[in-house]
């Protein structure tokens, strides 16, 4: 009888590890968004949220679909960068409205080229790959008209959707 | 008076016959410790799960071969080496995330302690046992797609960019507990069954794509060292010498 008792605690070991497997489920990782952040030019540790934001993907022209479109409480998004490019560019629209009459966008529109690399990175075996960008830099046509006044890439490498990685100021 | 001394005399002739008499019990248990040699030798033979496998699921071929061989009444030193080939998806609903295949040999070496006493000249086993185990192998990865929650460009998920990729050179090493039965079917015949517990020790793996499975240790799991394999084999012992159990000792009362 004393002999059975390891027996069974080994076995039952056995059976716990291996039940205890993760599930194939895909909770722990995607293909990040790029995260910028409003700040105001004036105080440039304070974030400011940006009056009636819109923003376009410049080939598609539709807004992008991580944000309610024209919020105007938002100093802080998440946007979609192309996977099979190295460059996306984004129309950044402040103020945005339509023309009453005509349906034309009345709001000042920055274009924003963003420049980087693409690495396939193994997340985990539920989840399979997802895409990283890495050498992230941002680049606006200098203009009189700009609204937003200065661009800075915090973090060059997007791995993850939780920290930001380009800050803008206006 | 004669009639006295007869009796006398009769009862010191029949005396002897009487301590003789009470000697038998004794003769009686010497008989009963008939004793029984057990056979040494070596066994051999293949896991029979892994070959019906081979069989019937087309994205598995394996082959393991078996040994162990007799030490003590108690200790087996034991082995087994096999080579595997397997290919594996993970899809998310109807879509492929990942293909690939691994293939390579591996080699378990330790020793099995026999945790049964038999009845008479049974030659059943509860085993224990622990094995080092090392394996060889490559993986290739087939097909693959960029897993993406946002749907704003794609519909579907990006085909990867380099599918067909194979990463050599990977090599395990782990740890197994052991424990199993073996039953002597026919004469010198055995069939058995084992379940392992892995602990994984080394493993040397590719930055791009991590060893999700490795032949002899099954599924590896995402940030664990454990893992679970299992046996079934069929065995023929070939007998080398008998030998007794040693006796025991008897129990001081």
């Amino acid at each position: 009888m004393k002999k059975i008792i390891p027996f069974l605690l080994i076995i039952s070991m056995v059976i716990y590890v291996s039940s205890c497997e993760k599930d194939d489920i895909c909770v722990n990782g995607d293909t990040p968004l790029l995260i910028v952040r409003f700040y105001d030019i004036a105080d440039t540790t304070a974030s400011k949220d940006v009056p009636s934001l819109r923003i376009k993907e410049v080939i598609l022209n539709s807004a992008v679909n991580t944000f309610t479109d024209r919020s105007s409480n938002l100093d802080s998004i998440g946007i979609p960068i192309r996977s099979d490019a190295t460059t996306t560019s984004f129309a950044f629209i402040t103020n945005s409205a339509d023309d009453a009459d005509t349906g034309e966008e009345t709001g000042n529109i920055d274009t924003l080229t963003f420049t980087y690399t693409t690495r396939e990175a193994f997340i985990s075996s539920a989840c399979g790959f997802v895409m990283n960008f890495d050498n992230l830099s941002v680049s606006l046509p200098a203009s009189a008209n700009n609204w937003i006044q200065d661009i800075k890439v915090v973090q060059e490498s997007v791995e993850n959707s939780d920290n930001v990685h380009v800050k803008i100021y206006y | 008076m004669y009639m006295s001394k007869y009796i006398i005399s009769l009862t010191l002739i029949l005396l002897p016959l009487i301590l003789l008499g009470q000697s038998e019990p004794i003769d009686l248990q010497k008989k009963d410790t008939v004793e029984y040699k057990e056979q040494y030798g070596l066994r051999v033979g293949a896991d029979i799960s892994k070959l019906v496998l081979s069989f019937v699921d087309e994205d598995y071929t394996g082959l393991e071969l078996v040994g162990d061989y007799r030490l003590t009444h108690k200790l087996y030193l034991a082995a087994e080496i096999g080579n595997e080939t397997k290919t594996q998806s993970e899809n998310l609903s109807q879509t492929l995330l990942y293909n690939f295949e691994t293939t390579g040999s591996y080699i378990k070496a330790g020793v099995d302690m026999n945790t049964y006493e038999n009845w008479f000249g049974m030659n059943n086993s509860i085993i224990l046992g622990g094995r080092y185990a090392v394996a060889s192998f490559s993986q290739t990865l087939n097909d693959y797609s960029i897993f993406d929650s946002n749907q704003y460009y794609n519909q579907e998920f990006l085909a990867g960019a380099e599918p067909g990729r194979e990463f050599t050179g990977l090599t395990a090493s782990w740890l197994e507990l052991v424990v199993g039965i073996k039953a002597e079917l026919f004469a010198n015949i055995y069939v058995g069954m084992s379940a392992r517990l892995g602990f994984l020790i080394t493993n040397k793996e590719d930055e791009n794509f991590p060893n999700l499975w490795i032949p002899g240790f099954n599924k590896v799991t995402d940030g664990s060292n454990f893992g679970v394999n299992y046996n079934y084999s069929i065995t023929y012992l070939i007998p080398f010498y008998k030998k007794s159990k040693k006796k025991k000792e008897p129990n001081p009362q």
